[in-house]
């Protein structure tokens, strides 16, 4: 009964306070402790005149300042992603290179329609090939970020972003696991872990998958280079503030409905900004760069020889025409006279393609497809597409090995053509392209959006002790993603962008 | 019967408090697990002039708020377990942010001794700082140490003693929060008093501070759903 008093007292009292502070009673206190703090410092501690103002403290009143610290801050990312694209292009051509001439290497060593032969230089080569093209870029991008955070700048990001969201209403200290995240969502999910109320690691840990992680960079510069190959920087740095734009918004909804209670306070400390030693920014590259080399190896290489197999199996369904008579019939047409050599060499190749195509149509991975294309072609996608974002959800890099594999598949060329190539001229039935830069646009945006990967729910569900919120964020992220791309796709198409 | 005592040792991450914690125990450790939780306890053993004290190492914490388990871990532990003494680790070259935690414990109104840890950094840069007005502004004893030189090693170990055996006379400090703030703690204070129970657990003033503050782990405290 009395205890019960003591708590209505503290209400009243809390009342009456905020009246007069017009604040959070909780702030109002720190902040009366630091002064009381700041009164004890200048008392005790003398300092010489000179040293007041140390360089990082002539740094900070630009780089952190409330008017420019944010255009700073979004100057910088899109010079990371800039360099980052134009530094990456030249070796990725070399890698590129030693692809194709790899394919076809190995693809001479083996009997035409062996399943091995298949397996390597449309499973290994196509699918798992198409993601490691890719390595130079995440090296660069993960190089320019070491920069960044060794040089002490990412902890004045997230100090300028956070001062931004606890102004909308959010806790702080969520930006620093958002940083984070653009490495890897895994790390940003696990960061939220040591610190604040239970709302807002909440928050933060359902909206952390939109920041954009590593592994679908490779989904964006796949796109990128096929289809805005003179502005791929900017586009680039489009989709990640996208990313970021979209986790400001669905956390201020979160925090509103399904959290709801005012941002607790913190401090934030900022260490002095210090040179990067190219040891240590190397050092940091590399151990992120490694992770997703040793996930190409593994999980991705699974997915792709899975992918592999759910598109080549059955190895021999029945076709709707009878492939071999055909060509035999080309041949004898020749033979007898009846056509030319270029016109037999044509129905063959016409006739090899269509047999692979129609092979990878009934494959499982095209019943696959079939169910899938209906949900995505309001997006602009084909049921390939379709399937590759669905493998997706192992790992995002599998959406590129799995196009790249399904590529290899259904076209019977003896020439390795890279990936970007061949989505530049696949078709629709009716003759149009499937791929516009719109479309790749909205299908980059997909990516940006869609379900977290399998391992990051994984994270979720331990971090959250519940099943509730994985599900949850695969749920919500997902519906968001399609509505977000059907908007960018029938808009586009509205405005005349097709 | 040698006399025993109960240090707990606190302070902010990188104050180099592991190093004052070897410094003080030397090889007498042991590790363990606070109760019900994976974070590591490390306790260690050392025996001065008769005295018997073992210095229980807190996680280390830029406050005490009910936002992080460790610093959820360290108020609890001197709060309910009550050690004899809390020794401070203060960074003294980042004194302003390390003393928020000082302050923490001045309003839980333990007998706190302040290591003022690299001190020699501090003054390098050129920094003095007057220990004794510390001592004063604090109402606890101030003892300059470098922890990786093992310096003032000796001097703390007899504050902690003296601190124990109540022979330092020192003020009780709190930091003020100003007329309303303080006209409202009064309040909240009174009906504490009344509560025996609770005034058996809990100093009267840190309790309704952290009820006004909006702690909701302290509410519950109150209530009785103690989790």
């Amino acid at each position: 009964m009395e205890r019960r008093e003591i708590l209505d007292q503290v209400r009243r009292s809390s009342e009456h306070l905020k009246g007069i502070f017009g604040g959070d009673i909780e702030t109002i206190i720190s902040e009366q402790r630091y002064g009381f703090i700041s009164g004890i410092c200048k008392q005790v501690v003398t300092r010489p005149m000179e040293e007041r103002l140390t360089t990082s403290d002539k740094i900070d009143r630009v780089v952190i300042n409330r008017v420019l610290g944010i255009p700073i801050f979004l100057f910088f990312m899109w010079l990371m992603f800039k360099f980052t694209f134009t530094v990456s292009e030249t070796p990725m051509g070399w890698v590129e290179a030693g692809q194709e001439w790899l394919g076809d290497t190995v693809g001479g060593l083996f009997p035409d329609g062996s399943k091995l032969k298949s397996l390597i230089v449309e499973g290994v080569i196509g699918g798992l090939g198409s993601v490691i093209i890719f390595v130079p870029l995440i090296f660069i991008l993960f190089f320019c970020i070491a920069i960044l955070e060794d040089s002490g700048y990412m902890a004045r990001a997230a100090f300028v972003m956070d001062r931004f969201m606890y102004k909308i209403g959010l806790h702080g200290r969520s930006f620093i696991p958002m940083i984070l995240g653009f490495g890897c969502n895994i790390a940003g999910i696990m960061a939220c872990r040591t610190i604040e109320q239970k709302r807002d690691r909440f928050t933060t840990i359902l909206v952390n998958p939109f920041m954009s992680c590593g592994a679908r960079l490779p989904v964006y510069a796949l796109l990128i280079g096929a289809f805005f190959p003179e502005k791929g920087g900017t586009v680039l740095y489009s989709i990640y503030i996208l990313g970021i734009v979209m986790a400001i918004i669905m956390a201020k909804i979160f925090r509103k409905y399904l959290f709801p209670g005012p941002p607790s306070p913190f401090v934030m400390e900022l260490p002095p900004y210090r040179m990067p030693t190219i040891k240590g920014v190397i050092i940091h590259m590399w151990e992120r760069g490694v992770l997703y080399l040793k996930k190409a190896g593994t999980i991705i290489f699974a997915g792709c020889v899975l992918v592999w197999f759910l598109s080549n199996f059955p190895w021999s369904p029945g076709y709707s025409k009878d492939y071999d008579v055909l060509k035999q019939k080309a041949e004898s047409d020749f033979a007898s006279g009846l056509v030319t050599k270029d016109t037999m060499d044509e129905t063959i190749i016409n006739l090899e393609n269509e047999q692979a195509r129609e092979k990878m149509q009934r494959s499982y991975m095209g019943s696959l497809g079939r169910i899938i294309e209906p949900v995505v072609k309001p997006l602009g996608f084909d049921w390939k597409i379709g399937v590759g974002l669905a493998g997706g959800f192992i790992a995002k890099e599998i959406v590129v090995g799995t196009l790249g594999t399904l590529y290899a598949v259904g076209e019977a060329d003896e020439e390795s053509v890279p990936l970007r190539e061949r989505i530049q001229n696949d078709t629709w039935p009716d003759g149009k392209k499937i791929f516009t830069p719109l479309t790749a646009f909205a299908l980059m945006v997909f990516a940006l959006l869609y379900i977290p990967c399998v391992a990051s729910i994984a994270v979720i569900y331990r971090e959250t002790n519940s099943w509730k919120w994985p599900l949850f964020a695969a749920g919500y992220t997902t519906a968001l993603a399609w509505v977000v791309s059907f908007m960018v796709y029938q808009g586009g198409k509205l405005i005349g962008l097709e | 019967m040698a006399k025993k005592i109960t240090v707990a040792l606190a302070g902010n991450p990188n104050s180099g408090k592991t190093t004052i914690f070897n410094n003080l125990t030397g090889a007498r450790q042991h590790v363990g697990n606070w109760p019900g939780v994976t974070v590591e306890k490390k306790e260690g053993n050392l025996k001065h002039d008769g005295y018997e004290i073992n210095v229980v190492d807190l996680p280390g914490t830029y406050s005490l708020t009910a936002y992080s388990l460790d610093e959820v871990i360290a108020r609890n532990f001197v709060v309910e377990e009550r050690p004899d003494v809390v020794v401070d680790i203060v960074d003294a070259s980042n004194l302003e942010r390390n003393l928020y935690l000082t302050t923490q414990f001045m309003e839980l109104g333990v007998k706190l001794v302040i290591a003022l840890n690299m001190s020699d950094l501090a003054e390098a840069r050129g920094q003095k700082i007057d220990t004794k007005k510390l001592s004063e502004f604090l109402g606890a004893p101030v003892v300059p140490t470098v922890g990786h030189k093992n310096k003032g090693t000796d001097e703390l170990i007899k504050a902690i003693v003296d601190m124990a055996d109540e022979k330092l006379n020192m003020n009780r400090v709190t930091a003020e929060y100003g007329e309303e703030i303080e006209e409202e703690i009064r309040k909240i204070e009174e009906l504490i008093q009344r509560d025996t129970g609770l005034m058996q657990r809990y100093p009267s003033r840190w309790l309704a501070l952290k009820l006004l503050e909006g702690d909701e782990e302290v509410a519950k405290k109150v209530t009785g759903e103690e989790i």
